[in-house]
């Protein structure tokens, strides 16, 4: 789900850079005030290398198949380090396989990145209120891997239909992006159940990966 | 690697002036140029825009196999929305078959998102295929990129060869073994697994390589300051001619509104 080269006018691109610019200023900042910023560093260098493996793998949907976008898992599992892990993966996407396009990282960055961050907030904020029952955290990762997923699909829809350099009626734009975004509820479902299930399977299996230091 | 579809970076080893280019100055000429095609919307740029591809791309001396092979992918996701374009938007009939019309806006619409992505696509790659990507990110972090992101950015570079190769192998045994050929949700538990097993894994080894690198003085030792930029008589001349031509677009786009807005 990226917003290739040359979609967007020039001034959405840029707007994009500054966007990503800022969130990128707010989480630098965040993790800088940690007490040893450097140790989160390969830390979140290894799990992003092992989120962009994860997100190529395909699954079957009848009758097509989908990758999954991991924004939210990444926002839960990394924190203030989701954003920069994000734009490093569509940076590396872009020189691997073309995927996305320079003038249009800043956009896909904040497109994606901000909602990991939402994703972010909403696990810690569950995490700390509610009970420590078992199903409680792989919940809250559904429910924040599906918000995180479904915001980044709606500004994707919304960005791509309302920059068309044609004319399209108002009303017609609206329905378009209504439609998208309700035929990818199953995607952001998978997604959901896909976060679910690995974060009941970290939560056996090493709960500090699930600690926010970031 | 292969297996999962990942390629390594795509520099090409060929003499030509723009891999003498001194990558930052390739870096922000080649950007300037970006900015300035993605802020094309008149159609009658068209043909000047995609001049600029054919000659930085025969000024970069890359073989056209190299633009077709990496056209693929992106190629493949932009038809999907550059051929349902004309039959969407517009109101210019110009041929109808039942329900179905195509439509003048439409198409041209779709010529211009087709030459800024082709333009866009084609400058991205004389940037890709005549720098190395190590050069590429030491010229990122001299032009100020913070050090956080291009330590994370080679960091994750390094290792995704291993964790790709790493999870191709549970993948084959996990088939091997049967696993997972229920239905889509036994495959999503699966899949769950193997990549928590990864993550798991690569958090365990990152441990390792944090105690590596300390030992070696990360975090400890003062970063060198950056390079001061040398005067490079043709690096900078190539700087100034792509900063020109780019603002020779936005100015020639910002004109042709004007006439037309005039007119």
């Amino acid at each position: 789900m990226h917003i290739n080269d040359g979609i967007l006018p020039a001034p959405v691109c840029i707007a994009g850079y500054g966007l990503t610019g800022l969130a990128t200023w707010f989480s630098l900042r965040q993790i800088n005030r940690t007490k040893d910023p450097t140790r989160g560093i390969p830390r979140a260098s290894m799990l992003t290398s092992a989120f962009f493996v994860a997100s190529l793998i395909h699954i079957p949907v009848p009758p097509a198949s989908v990758h999954l976008v991991l924004n939210g898992l990444l926002g839960c599992i990394l924190g203030y380090y989701a954003f920069p892990a994000i734009l490093v993966g569509l940076f590396l996407q872009a020189v691997m396989f073309g995927h996305g396009g320079f003038s249009t990282l800043g956009v896909n960055a904040a497109m994606m990145g901000i909602p990991a961050l939402v994703a972010y907030y909403l696990f810690r904020w569950g995490d700390r209120i509610l009970p420590t029952v078992r199903w409680v955290r792989p919940g809250l990762a559904f429910v924040a891997a599906a918000i995180g997923v479904g915001l980044a699909v709606l500004i994707f829809f919304g960005l791509t239909v309302t920059n068309l350099p044609a004319e399209i009626d108002a009303g017609a734009e609206r329905t378009a992006i209504a439609t998208l975004v309700v035929a990818h509820l199953p995607a952001i479902l998978l997604e959901g159940l896909f976060a679910g299930m690995l974060v009941a399977f970290l939560d056996r299996v090493k709960p500090e990966l699930l600690e926010h230091n970031g | 690697m292969r297996q999962l579809g990942l390629n390594t970076t795509p520099c090409v080893a060929v003499a030509s002036l723009v891999h003498q280019w001194e990558p930052r100055f390739k870096l922000v000429g080649l950007l300037g140029l970006i900015v300035a095609v993605a802020n094309v919307t008149d159609r009658r740029l068209i043909p000047v825009i995609l001049a600029i591809a054919v000659a930085m791309y025969a000024l970069a001396r890359l073989p056209l196999s190299f633009w077709c092979d990496r056209l693929r992918y992106p190629g493949f996701f932009l038809m999907g929305m550059v051929v349902a374009l004309p039959f969407l938007t517009g109101k210019t009939v110009v041929w109808q078959w039942g329900w179905l019309s195509l439509r003048t806006e439409g198409l041209w619409a779709a010529l211009l998102i087709t030459s800024r992505f082709i333009t866009i696509f084609t400058l991205g790659l004389v940037l890709l295929g005549t720098t190395p990507f190590l050069s590429l990110v030491k010229a990122m972090q001299q032009l100020g990129l913070p050090t956080l992101l291009t330590d994370m950015l080679l960091l994750t570079y390094r290792y995704l060869q291993d964790l790709a190769e790493h999870l191709s192998k549970l993948q084959r045994s996990a088939q091997l073994r049967g696993v997972g050929k229920q239905g889509t949700i036994a495959r999503l538990q699966l899949l769950a697994a193997l990549s928590g097993s990864l993550l798991v894994q690569s958090y365990d080894r990152s441990e390792d390589i944090y105690r590596a690198m300390r030992l070696r003085g990360y975090g400890h030792l003062r970063r060198s300051a950056a390079a001061p930029i040398s005067v490079d008589v043709g690096s900078a001349i190539g700087l100034g001619l792509s900063l020109l031509t780019a603002g020779g677009l936005i100015a020639a786009e910002w004109l042709l509104n004007h006439v037309q807005g005039n007119a």
